[in-house]
């Protein structure tokens, strides 16, 4: 059925046609075998321009063809639109529509004898079909090119779309570690330090005689804890963030959301959940009750969010019915791609109301960092 | 030349083709002469009808090859498409002119009376390489052996009737006559009447042309590579 679109089929449908109309005009005729031969030997050149793209000197092959094989027959004056339509194909209408032209001029000066009363406008429709299947060709071609084009645009975008969304993801994953860097390196300078030395003050203390000496050992262990209890409790108040994260984000978003009443049920350690996958799963939560709010005449609406070792997985199910004509927006596309680009899945299913599923792997720490490294 | 070599014994190993390609060429040679029609010996009149007949059986060893998917195969493999079809074409014109150098000069020893063998076998000549051609193009519309096969059963006895290898063009209407010109069966029942009136050598030549220019505009239209 493509085929059928193609304006090339009616080129090659038009050229052996007339080769169709030759011989017709050959058995109705009293013509000899050399106009047979003629038509043969167009039939060549048709035949070899349908398997080939033959040059545009081929066309002077027509035209000798007809101007060597002589007498001269009506077929020769028929023939003669082959190369007028050949030339108007490849964008030589001038020389076309002069050989039209020449043709009618010898024709009206009765240096050519046709039989056929009607031969030049038969020429000028060969002419004029020649320039629009030229036409067509050339804005087929322009078209396919645009679309070529944008094609490429737009996987240009898609893979600079995955690379920024990895970007991100890698980010999220380098902030991680700059921040266990700096607690660390916090711990171990104040903390960590204060305690050993508190350690070894007790285990010198096993040993001191002068009660005196042992005295001032005992403060110096007290003096370190309790600049250790200090250090800790800054450590601890200054790292807690302020702003909610994680689950008690969802919780916020959930009871914020005063359209339907929404149970939220979860289970599992959140503790294993990344930063980022908690921003892909707030991202989820939001659209989806954003549809809910939008589309949906349900009123109890299911939230689940699962953790486990491997996966988190969350749910948002909506009891509502849906339109036969509904179809993913573009937010849920974008979801799909972001879930896909750190290796998750998100499936929306319209069985029994709207149901949308957002699957991520967890990664284990030192699955993550030798991943980083190897970045 | 190994799909040359190959394509001779695979043109061999159907029993069908073993008897068609043996025993049909000699049983045409016993075949009786016509009274006033027609101008050779019936086995010699019905022998283009057997060369269309042969050809197609021929030929269908390509229609297998790019139905089982060799064709594309041969597209990733160090031979080319053209190398491989003129080993093919090659394989089965040698077949070919085989059966009319037995049917022709098997006719001569036996004395049958063909007037000019040696231009006859020209004749035929030709005409099995248009046939090969007819056959190629006819193959490449297809995609099953069997389909191919049985609508060009139809076609030959159509080209047979029409050309006048069947019965005498005299007895058809003048239209007729002047469409039988079309089909390269006319044109092989022409030559086989200049071989018993004996003409001028032009006509003969005009005819052998006209037969060769049938088998290049089928092998152009034929030769195409289709990979389904």
């Amino acid at each position: 059925m493509k085929a059928i679109k193609e304006p090339t089929l009616y080129i090659h449908g038009w050229r052996f046609l007339q080769i169709g109309l030759l011989m017709h005009v050959w058995i109705v005729g009293d013509l000899g075998f050399r106009a047979f031969i003629l038509i043969l030997l167009l039939l060549i050149l048709t035949s070899l321009r349908w398997r080939f793209r033959l040059p545009v000197w081929s066309v002077l092959l027509d035209v000798l063809l007809c101007l060597l094989l002589f007498p001269y027959t009506d077929i020769h004056y028929v023939a003669l639109a082959i190369p007028m339509f050949e030339l108007a194909l490849r964008g030589k209408w001038m020389l076309s529509l002069l050989l039209v032209a020449g043709f009618s001029l010898l024709h009206a000066l009765h240096v050519i004898d046709s039989t056929i009363d009607l031969i030049f406008w038969y020429h000028l429709h060969a002419f004029l079909f020649g320039c629009f299947s030229w036409l067509t060709i050339k804005s087929q071609q322009s078209y396919k090119r645009e679309a070529d084009e944008q094609r490429k645009a737009r996987a240009e975008l898609e893979r600079i779309k995955m690379d920024l969304l990895e970007a991100n993801h890698s980010a999220i994953h380098h902030a991680e570690l700059m921040e266990r860097y700096r607690i660390s390196r916090q711990l171990h300078d104040h903390l960590g330090h204060d305690l050993t030395g508190a350690l070894l003050a007790t285990q010198a203390y096993e040993y001191v005689k002068d009660s005196e000496e042992g005295d001032k050992l005992l403060a110096e262990v007290r003096q370190r804890l309790e600049r250790s209890t200090v250090s800790l409790r800054e450590a601890v108040h200054n790292v807690t963030p302020t702003a909610m994260i994680g689950v008690e984000r969802l919780d916020y978003i959930i009871s914020s959301f005063q359209h339907k009443d929404i149970a939220f049920y979860k289970s599992g350690d959140m503790l294993l959940v990344s930063a980022y996958m908690w921003g892909l799963l707030e991202a989820c939560l939001k659209e989806a009750l954003t549809n809910v709010a939008r589309h949906s005449d349900a009123t109890k609406v299911k939230v689940d969010l699962q953790v486990t070792e491997s996966i988190v997985r969350l749910s948002i199910h909506d009891y509502g019915s849906v339109t036969a004509g509904s179809h993913e927006g573009s937010g849920l596309r974008g979801l799909k791609l972001r879930a896909r680009s750190i290796g998750g899945s998100l499936s929306v299913n319209r069985q029994d109301g709207f149901l949308v599923v957002c699957v991520i792997p967890i990664e284990k720490v030192g699955e993550a960092d030798e991943a980083t490294n190897r970045r | 030349m190994t799909v040359f070599k190959f394509s001779l014994k695979r043109s061999f190993s159907n029993k069908t083709n073993l008897l068609l390609l043996t025993l049909f060429p000699i049983a045409f040679i016993f075949f009786p002469e016509g009274e006033y029609w027609p101008v050779l010996p019936y086995g010699y009149q019905y022998f283009g009808i057997v060369l269309l007949f042969i050809s197609i059986r021929l030929t269908t060893i390509i229609l297998v090859d790019r139905a089982k998917g060799v064709v594309k195969r041969l597209a990733v493999a160090p031979i080319s498409y053209g190398s491989y079809l003129c080993q093919n074409l090659l394989a089965f014109s040698v077949i070919l002119v085989m059966q009319c150098a037995i049917v022709v000069y098997g006719g001569v020893l036996l004395g049958v009376e063909l007037y000019q063998p040696h231009w006859l076998m020209l004749l035929y000549v030709s005409f099995s390489f248009t046939s090969l051609a007819i056959a190629l193009a006819w193959i490449s519309i297809f995609r099953s052996k069997e389909s191919a096969f049985l609508i060009y059963m139809s076609l030959v006895t159509l080209l047979a009737i029409l050309g006048g290898l069947l019965m005498p063009l005299q007895i058809f209407p003048e239209a007729l006559i002047r469409i039988a010109v079309l089909f390269p069966t006319y044109w092989l029942n022409q030559g086989m009447s200049w071989i018993a009136s004996e003409g001028p050598v032009g006509d003969f030549i005009l005819i052998n042309g006209v037969l060769w220019l049938y088998t290049i505009i089928f092998m152009i239209l034929g030769s195409t590579r289709k990979i389904h």
